[in-house]
């Protein structure tokens, strides 16, 4: 659908705002107007003065600047920490507009060093104003949020500039250079009103940040340089940004010198100089408008990181190629390009790089960046232009050279600070809750849990069994102290005192004289001993036959054969008897049986625990007797599950065995299963696949497969959701949870995702999204956003982000179709 | 055994009346129950076992299994009410490490607004 040219379709085109966020959003964009408006008057005016002398001039201001700047540094920081926002704008801003009028009243009277007081000035000016706007962007929005929106931002930098532009050469030649000075306090003070309204607005939701109050947190120099010495983050974002610069600079110098020679007249010079800030900004607002946003949401900031140095390197490595004539031409060209990406990708790019670091970073690390950095890195470019140009005699094009040089550094620093900025998201995104299935497995020993509870209810029942399994309970390495202990006491007095709540034995003990019994230390082994017998053997097939062909109706005395079998030695009689028992129509016998099947592991067994794995009372057992025969059963498991004919409450059963077998043969399976296409196992295949994933994470898997499962689970959810809306519109109730859809559904996708990508980030962003603050659901977007490819983030955010329901629906019935096409394309 | 379920302050409770055995299970087991709460997006789910007599392995196998698909989705479980034999046999088993146990309803509904 094309978007209408109205401006809410301009700025469809350049952001996603979304309900709630006009106002402030408004506002920035006024802001960043009203600062670059009457920059780009400011700017002309300082070049064209200082062109009065010659190019060479331009490193020794900036030189004075870098040398200057720290004290700056210092007072605008301290200014930050210990003023409310709202006084320090109006204070800042206010200086700005007496000084303007004072350096107006001082370029009448004709002192030429004042170019270079001006200079400095316009540096801090442009510095502070824009630093300014950058830390409000920081104060109100998160990560991804400022990411959706500062293609709007940027839009109204862009478009000030082209105002201010626009003003300076249209009246340049009309009123004179110097007086172009008057019209920028009235645009100050729209600055000034509208940072105002702005952090009114902010105070409301109380997210201002008041100064701290007391003693004030150091600031200045040390305390920037302590920060970023401190945080490998902030090293490669300053170097990064101080290549940029010298670089920048470097080109800059190319272009004011070309530009000297070619307009030696000072007002000619001044307009040219003004129609190329303006045709400069307006290719900026062009490619804001179609290319920004675009690179930002769909290749990420590591790709709008890469774009301006790469270009510029095509561009400075032409310096070499281009005939004399044309170089005026080509440094247009190659300025042009540095200037605009810088004005729109760049800077969209660097200063969302800020926005997930610690506080302290955000507001003294970025201002020592953005003054100290810049400049010292700006007075490095003017003295390497110096000794080439000046020292040297090093020809224009051949400053290129060094130019080439440092684009290389950038680059590098670049691709290192956009994958540092991961690790960044990442730490502020904690997990909220473990998995239940980690926290059982570090308190609770289930088999001797559950033997437990066997042992207490056979008592009930049989004291032979219960003589069994207390056997079993005792022959445990780790049985709980204090279950050993209330079982092998040898007070009578005591044990049917500690007894007596548990087994109500009212003061008998459980099993006479057999307390001494199992206080004896080779108790197990003279058990063991006995049962190792061949009379033994014989005398006990006997009688289990015995009670198999006459006791159908004792429940118990099958128990209690089903029991025994597992203690002794497999023989045909033994698994033939086995066998009928695994048969048989008890759930209680089943228990004791399959746990016996699970002891000798014999072949002939499988097809009957198979069987009760579809038995909702038995299931679990006959799942943990299938685990316990390992990769022996992959076979018959994957024909189990590949088989239509059986029946599906086994089926959706046997993942989860084959998740808890583990391996590689294993999860093979579990993929051919999904790659197999049968939705009613989906959800318990991708359970299995997981838990086996996070059990052992050197398996391998099928991305594609993953990515195409993934698109198919999305395409349900985005189902789910409009039929749970249809529902809400006609007035019958549903009830969603975690951004608008079942948690289950979500839940599923992030199993799938943990598959392809870390399982811990998939953890974070999907209890983030389901759980988080504001703050936390939108660093889970960024995350994702950073991690994620971009087909499957596509489809995907639609489904997770916090929209409006009938915003989420439109868009999901937009991409409804070609998620369905993506889901089905295989490599 | 007899599974009731209600809803009181955004809580599922399931009255759980009779023994929790294998021997007695229908085709709807608790955790299938508590998996359709889970799915209709719940999270705040209460096992009330004032009238619950006993419990076998299956028993405890189910839930631990309700609980485990609870909190892998972030939501609580909690029991309530249990009786104190069965109360001893949880504690000796460690199973009151990972399950949260109140003697009255009310304290269990508390808790859930505490977390």
């Amino acid at each position: 659908m094309r978007r209408p040219l109205s401006f809410a379709g301009i700025m469809g085109r350049v952001g996603d705002l979304r309900p709630g966020e006009t106002r402030r959003t408004v506002l920035l964009f006024l802001l960043f107007f009203f600062i670059t408006f009457p920059a780009y008057i400011i700017k002309p005016v300082r070049e064209s003065f200082l062109l009065e002398f010659n190019p060479g001039r331009f490193p020794y201001a900036d030189l004075i600047t870098a040398a200057l700047i720290g004290f700056v540094v210092s007072l605008n920081a301290t200014l930050l920490q210990r003023l409310r926002r709202r006084r320090y704008v109006t204070a800042v801003f206010a200086f700005f507009m007496a000084s303007l009028l004072a350096f107006w009243f001082l370029f009448g009277r004709s002192w030429p060093p004042l170019a270079f007081v001006y200079w400095f000035w316009s540096d801090v000016f442009i510095a502070t104003s824009v630093s300014l706007f950058w830390i409000a962007v920081s104060d109100a929005y998160n990560p991804n949020q400022a990411k959706r929106l500062i293609g709007i931002f940027v839009l109204g930098g862009l478009l000030g500039g082209i105002a201010g532009s626009l003003l300076s050469l249209s009246l340049v030649q009309v009123i004179s250079t110097r007086n172009l000075l008057l019209i920028c306090p009235a645009l100050l003070a729209a600055t000034m009103v509208t940072a105002n309204l702005f952090y009114r607005d902010l105070e409301k939701g109380r997210e201002d940040r008041p100064p701290s109050g007391g003693v004030p947190a150091r600031v200045g120099y040390f305390e920037g340089f302590r920060l970023l010495r401190g945080s490998r983050y902030l090293l490669l974002l300053a170097g990064g940004i101080a290549c940029a610069m010298i670089v920048g600079k470097l080109i800059d110098y190319q272009f004011k010198t070309v530009s000297k020679f070619a307009f030696p007249e000072q007002d000619i010079r001044t307009s040219f100089l003004s129609t190329f800030n303006l045709g400069l900004l307006a290719v900026s607002a062009v490619f804001h408008l179609f290319m920004t946003g675009r690179v930002l949401r769909r290749s990420g900031i590591r790709t709008a990181l890469l774009v301006a140095p790469v270009i510029l390197i095509l561009g400075s490595a032409a310096a070499f190629l281009v005939p004399a004539g044309l170089t005026l031409a080509w440094a247009i060209v190659v300025r042009g390009a540095d200037k605009s990406l810088d004005n729109t990708l760049n800077q969209s790019a660097r200063e969302l790089l800020y926005i997930p670091a610690p506080a302290d970073a955000k507001y003294k690390a970025k201002m020592f960046i953005d003054m100290f950095v810049n400049k010292f890195a700006t007075g490095f470019a003017g003295l390497l232009f110096l000794l080439l140009y000046q020292v040297l005699g090093f020809d224009i094009k051949l400053v290129s050279l060094p130019v080439l040089a440092f684009l290389g550094a950038w680059i590098l620093l670049a691709d290192r600070a956009s994958r540092a900025y991961v690790g960044v998201v990442r730490k502020d995104l904690v997990r909220r809750w473990e998995d239940g299935e980690d926290i059982v497995a570090r308190h609770v020993d289930v088999d001797t849990t559950r033997l437990v509870f066997d042992t207490l209810q056979s008592r009930e029942r049989s004291a032979t069994l219960y003589a069994m399994n207390l056997y079993d309970l005792l022959r445990k390495e780790d049985l709980p102290p204090e279950v050993r202990n209330l079982l092998t006491a040898k007070s009578g007095e005591i044990q049917a005192r500690s007894m007596d709540a548990i087994l109500e034995t009212g003061g008998e003990t459980f099993a006479p004289g057999s307390e001494a019994v199992l206080a004896e230390d080779d108790f197990e082994a003279e058990i063991g001993e006995i049962m190792g017998l061949p009379s033994y053997r014989e005398v006990m097939e006997s009688h289990i036959a015995k009670v198999l062909a006459e006791s159908r109706e004792m429940e118990v005395s099958r128990m209690e054969a089903a029991k025994v079998l597992g203690f002794m030695a497999p023989t045909d009689q033994t698994i033939r008897d086995l066998t009928l028992l695994l048969q048989d129509s008890s759930p209680e016998v089943l228990n004791y049986a399959l746990d016996s099947a699970a002891r000798l592991k014999r072949k002939e067994f499988v097809p009957f625990i198979l069987r009760h794995l579809g038995h909702p009372a038995v299931s679990q057992i006959a799942a943990d007797a299938l685990v316990v025969y390992g990769t022996r059963v992959l076979g018959t498991l994957r024909d189990t599950l590949a088989d239509p004919r059986e029946s599906e409450r086994v089926r959706r059963a046997v993942p989860a065995v084959l998740g808890r077998i583990g391996g590689q043969g294993a999860a093979d399976i579990l993929q051919e299963s999904l790659a197999g296409g049968l939705p009613e196992l989906e959800e318990e295949t991708i359970a299995a696949l997981y838990r086996s994933r996070l059990d052992n994470p050197g398996i391998a898997l099928d991305e594609s497969l993953v990515k195409r499962i993934v698109l198919r689970q999305v395409g349900q959810g985005y189902r789910d959701f409009l039929d749970a809306l249809a529902l809400e519109e006609s007035g019958a109730a549903s009830d969603l949870s975690c951004a608008g859809t079942s948690g289950a559904e979500i839940k599923r996708i992030f199993d799938l995702l943990s598959l392809r990508y870390s399982p811990d980030d998939m953890a974070r962003a999907y209890q983030n999204l389901c759980q988080g603050t504001r703050k936390s659901v939108d660093y889970a977007l960024e995350l994702l956003d950073n991690v994620l490819d971009p087909e499957i983030k596509g489809f995907l955010f639609p489904l997770i982000e916090d929209l409006p329901p009938d915003e989420r629906a439109r868009r999901l019935r937009r991409l409804r179709r070609p998620l369905e096409a993506a889901a089905e394309r295989r490599p | 055994m007899n599974i009731r379920t209600r809803q009181r302050d955004g809580v599922v409770v399931f009255d759980v009346e009779g023994e929790i055995r294998r021997s007695e299970v229908s085709d709807t087991t608790l955790h299938q129950l508590v998996k359709n709460q889970l799915e209709s997006g719940r999270r705040k789910l209460l096992f009330n076992f004032a009238a619950v007599e006993f419990i076998d392995s299956f028993g405890v196998g189910e839930i631990l299994a309700s609980y485990i698909s609870t909190q892998n989705l972030g939501g609580r479980l909690k029991i309530a009410r249990i009786s104190r034999k069965l109360h001893v046999v949880f504690q000796v088993t460690m199973l009151t490490k990972v399950l949260e146990i109140y003697d009255s309803e009310d304290e269990a509904f508390q808790s859930f607004g505490r977390t």
